[in-house]
């Protein structure tokens, strides 16, 4: 424990600055992992188990399209598009088929998917790890805020993370899509009811959230080591977070996340040997107290 | 149970047809392990190792190393006559697993001797094992000193091909604390994986850092957790606490992020970065490596000059498409010591080349001087360590130069003297 | 009365069987499965007490498998106690685990309770990382367990360990079978399918739910000090919550509603295991397509399956 260096930094502004930029950093690129997880059990009741393998695909494809055609931009979308059509196709083959049984049949189907997926990885990309490397367009120098040093690229991913997350959030609650979604979640027999068909509307939620993770793995992976298995670290974390938030609450996972990276960034400082202890005692305690999670709705 | 449940049970159900099909099946499947294959005049050798995960890299260069080895040695004569068959076998990383698999090797896959290519963990794993069934088993990944150190741990039948903690960081110590008198550079910082392998070593070399060069100032340490994607906070917090220089262990798929991710925020204009780990793996994956990082050699085509190294690695090359790694060499020495061994004893039984083993010197390419010697101890020296620094263009590590073995060992008896392992 | 005569003539002839196997044909192979498949059957079932029997989702519940490995491991290692006293002792640290835990957990709702038995595992689990000097931390408990000989069987003896466990599988399962046959048993079944129902009878729901949960640590443990008797010491990866993931499948594969269904699961998982090891470095990718077929094929595990199940009202036969 180093509280005196902890407040060394909170006195100093450039420190807080470049360790509040590098948490946020952490913190956002898990949101857009965690939201698609929460919308999912939100709307589904579903704990997709093979989250972090949609992580992983989405980091892979972005680095290959890269490879191929020099674009970032293009390999962001395209591992996105892919990525929701994925989460379609493994909703509709896979999930599908085990919906209102046992929770744990959906996690074996999911366990399943993990292992077919890091071994086709490992089959097509090999099994040594790779790095995309920073697109040229990224490859500037800091720019430096009070002294605190952040880079351009991060400083983009803070941007569009936070965008993305207000889209989200204005999107559910004021678009008619969005309604119904937030609907579905509370009460999806009535929406059937109401001749919605849900059997779309649960592929569209899922194809979103695979979505959302796809691209998280695209944007994160020119810094990041691409490797089979790399999704599960990923799954810990977002898990975790969507838990602590509130499964279901975008808004819970947006703050959670933040928390959760703003305690690793100034953690490092202070405290940097119980960050991990923290978090799951934070988890057990909100289990605890309000098991629903700091935002998130009563499960009925 | 009622009445109406004994119709249920009618054995003309066709229920009774499939879990007939099902326990035939399932039995017939289980009985494939129990069934043990001879011997004949061919020398199976067991290979536990890690084919799967993010360590996936040590397994497959290891069989490489091994493939190229055993294929070398069977178009000859083979091991005292005998062909070499390797079996490998996927321990997963996981020392229960390795355990049982190397277990599986010995009694009932046919396997006469080890040769275990896990990392630590798994390797403690398997020296229980080798303890147990006393076979012959050469470790050829494990890095761990007290693996053959420590006499608790130590097993009369097990080996170890493979460079040690303990005498890379004599060697960094040394290289480092020349490199930071030549720059007077005094204020250090360290940043390795917080695990037993990353917390031990970093420890063990600011011990022989100190040792030669007592005045080194030690503005602060980061622990990020091993296979952490994001080093984002970690490396922000290094470039704060402002060190001349930068010790790190991070190696392969961590290494290559925490460059990608220091580029980022010009880390290494900021410091020195120096490393025992920048390896083929790392060069291949990173693009622009920054000048200037102070790496050791794990493996190196380059060094030893000998041309018999180039010649290897164009092979390993030719061969596999691409570089061979630390683990690769290591395999590949330990196979050339059975192979010496097996000629000097005349047999390939395993008990005999344990006498042997112990104490031989063969020629071999990694050898700092063209030769490796296997202590009394179970363990090598005088392989090749080197230490230089990055440069843009091939070969990518420049001005490497040699440890000098007489320090390191001498420097390694008064460790152990300390430790009480002697 | 006929259940406890037929289930004793059922675990009497499984002992029979095992124990004189080794007479008929010698394979440690064969001997190592009966051991590994020990460790995780009395796991798996100890979990399917909880799951299939009182509809409690525990996704935790590697944390007693992983203390009864360490702490069988640690007082072996380092206190001169005998096996059984050594195996008592961790048994009865168990409970009083279990019991902290259970009394912290238990009135939580379904998939809660499933999160926080998840986190507590995970902050064990990372306990035993850091706490280096007691676990030896990552690397796990190094340099073995000293070999002790008791009433005559040296587990050091290959042999000797492989009767051990046998005879521990057999009779942990016996007492597990005689807790969910007994009206405790139906209690929890009752609990399981009804919970306001069972409230309204009068019951007090968390009395018999942290009974089963301390019983159902208990067995998990007896199963970690088996593990732990395997590879001569303990690792975290036994308390790590990919390994409770393991019980779950082989519940899941094997039956959720049949007793023995955890360990016909957890001999498949093991044989699939062994199997697609030995054939394959893909065995992932195996595996994967293996489990998609049982899950999506037969819906249920396999002794569900083969089991006609004779309707409802059906109670005792589970």
């Amino acid at each position: 424990m180093d509280l005196g260096a902890l407040v060394a930094c909170f006195a100093s502004p450039a420190c807080v600055v470049t360790q509040a930029s590098s948490g946020l950093i952490v913190g956002l690129l898990l949101f857009l992992v965690a939201a698609g997880l929460t919308l999912i059990f939100g709307v589904l009741k579903i704990v997709n188990f093979a989250h972090g393998t949609f992580y992983m695909l989405g980091a892979y494809i972005a680095y290959s399209v890269l490879q191929a055609t020099n674009s970032y931009g293009l390999a962001v979308l395209a591992a996105a598009a892919a990525m929701a059509v994925f989460g379609v196709a493994f909703e509709r083959f896979l999930i599908a088929r085990v919906y209102g049984g046992n929770v744990l049949m959906q996690l074996l189907i999911c366990y399943a998917v993990v292992l077919i997926f890091d071994d086709l990885v490992k089959l097509v990309w090999g099994a040594d790890f790779h790095a995309m490397g920073m697109p040229e367009a990224f490859q500037r120098a800091p720019i430096f805020i009070a002294g605190g040093v952040v880079p351009p690229f991060y400083a983009g991913l803070i941007v569009l993370s936070l965008c993305l997350a207000a889209l989200l959030g204005l999107g559910l609650g004021f678009t008619r899509m969005g309604k119904i979604i937030t609907a579905a979640a509370q009460n999806p027999q009535m929406v059937a009811a109401l001749g919605i068909n849900t059997t779309a509307l649960f592929a569209l939620v899922f194809g979103l959230g695979g979505g959302l993770a796809g691209l998280a793995g695209a944007l994160a992976a020119p810094v990041r080591s691409l490797s089979p298995g790399m999704g599960f670290s990923i799954l810990i974390e977002s898990f975790i977070i969507t838990v602590i938030g509130g499964m279901g609450s975008i808004a819970g996972a947006l703050l959670t996340a933040i928390g959760y990276g703003l305690l690793r960034g100034f953690g490092t400082i202070g405290f940097p040997l119980f960050t991990d202890e923290l978090i799951y005692a934070a988890m057990i305690l909100v289990l605890l107290l309000r098991p629903s999670g700091l935002f998130g709705r009563e499960i009925v | 149970m009622t009445k109406h449940d004994v119709k249920n049970n009618d054995k003309t159900k066709p229920g009774l047809g499939r879990r007939a099909v099902l326990a035939t099946g399932v039995t017939g499947a289980l009985a494939i392990p129990f069934l043990a294959r001879g011997a004949g005049n061919v020398l199976r050798i067991g290979v536990p190792t890690v084919l799967s995960g993010p360590i996936a890299l040590l397994g497959t260069s290891s069989r490489n190393a091994l493939l190229l080895e055993a294929d070398r040695i069977n178009a000859a004569s083979g091991l005292a006559g005998r062909k070499i068959e390797l079996v490998f076998e996927d321990g997963k990383a996981q020392p229960q697993e390795t355990a049982r698999v190397a277990r599986e090797l010995v009694n009932t896959g046919g396997c006469e001797l080890l040769i275990d290519a896990t990392p630590s963990s798994g390797a403690f794993a398997v020296q229980e094992v080798v303890r147990d069934l006393g076979v012959l088993c050469i470790h050829t990944c494990s890095e761990t000193s007290s693996l053959t150190a420590d006499p608790k741990l130590r097993a009369p039948t097990a080996f170890r091909c493979a460079r040690q903690g303990v005498h890379d960081s004599i060697a960094g110590g040394a290289y480092l604390a020349q490199f930071a008198n030549a720059h007077k550079f005094n204020k250090w910082a360290t940043c390795s994986p917080d695990y037993a392998y990353g917390r031990d070593t970093t420890a063990q070399f600011l011990d022989f850092f100190r040792h030669f060069k007592p005045d080194i100032e030690l503005v602060t340490q980061a622990w990020p957790k091993l296979g952490q994607p994001d080093f984002t906070e970690v490396i922000t917090k290094l470039i704060q606490a402002r060190p001349q220089a930068l010790f790190t262990l991070l190696y392969a798929g961590d290494l290559s992020a925490f460059i990608n991710q220091g580029n980022v925020y010009a880390l290494f204009k900021a410091m020195t970065v120096c490393t025992p780990n920048v390896d083929y793996p790392v060069l291949s994956a990173i693009k622009n490596i920054p000048d200037g990082i102070q790496s050791g050699t794990r493996y190196f085509e380059e060094f030893p000059p000998l041309p018999a190294n180039k010649a290897w690695s164009e092979a390993y090359r030719k061969r596999f498409g691409q570089y061979p790694t630390n683990w690769a060499w290591q395999n590949a020495a330990a196979m050339m010591f059975l192979e010496a061994a097996a000629k000097k004893a005349g047999t390939s039984d395993g008990k005999t080349l344990v006498g042997v083993l112990s104490g031989l010197t063969i020629d071999c390419p990694f050898g700092t001087n063209g030769k490796i010697t296997m202590r009394e101890d179970h363990t090598i020296i005088d392989y090749a360590i080197g230490w230089g620094r990055t440069i843009a263009k091939p070969p990518y590590i420049a001005d490497i130069k040699p440890a000098d073995w007489g320090q390191i060992i001498e420097l390694e008896t008064a460790w152990k003297k300390q430790l009480g392992y002697i | 009365m006929n259940g406890l005569w037929r289930d004793s003539g059922v675990a009497l002839a499984a002992l029979v069987l095992l124990l004189g196997a080794p007479l008929a044909f010698s394979s440690p192979a064969f001997e190592d499965f009966i051991i590994r498949l020990s460790a995780l059957a009395l796991f798996a079932t100890s979990l399917n007490l909880l799951v299939g029997g009182s509809g409690m989702i525990s996704f935790g519940h590697g944390l007693f498998y992983g203390f009864g490995a360490y702490a069988f491991a640690l007082l072996m290692q380092r206190t001169t106690l005998s096996l059984a006293s050594a195996v008592l002792l961790t048994l009865f640290l168990a409970a009083l685990v279990a019991l902290l835990v259970g009394a912290v957990c238990i009135r939580l709702k379904t998939i809660y309770f499933a999160f926080v038995t998840l986190a507590i595992q995970m902050l064990f689990y990372s306990v035993i990382i850091s706490w280096v000097s007691l676990t030896g931390g990552d690397q796990g408990l190094q340099g073995g367990i000293p070999r002790r000989v008791i009433a005559g069987i040296d587990i050091n003896q290959q042999g000797h360990l492989y009767q051990f466990c046998a005879v521990l599988l057999v009779a942990g399962l016996f007492a597990m079978r005689h807790i969910t046959a007994s009206p405790f048993g139906m209690t929890l079944r009752m609990i399981r399918d009804n919970e306001a129902r069972a409230a309204f009878l009068g019951i007090p729901l968390w009395r018999p739910k942290l009974a089963i949960f301390v019983l159902a640590g208990v067995f998990a443990a007896l199963g970690g000090i088996l593990a732990s008797l395997f590879v001569s010491g303990a690792y975290p990866e036994f308390a790590d919550w990919p390994f409770s993931g393991q019980a779950i499948f082989a519940v899941m594969l094997g039956g959720i509603d049949s007793f023995l269904g955890p360990l016909a699961g957890s001999a498949i998982l093991l044989a699939l295991n062994d199997i697609f090891t030995r054939l394959t470095e893909y065995h992932g990718l195996v595996q994967g397509v293996v489990i998609l077929l049982f899950a999506l094929g037969l819906r249920r595990g396999v002794l569900d399956f083969l089991r006609v199940l004779p309707g409802r009202g059906e109670v005792a036969s589970r």
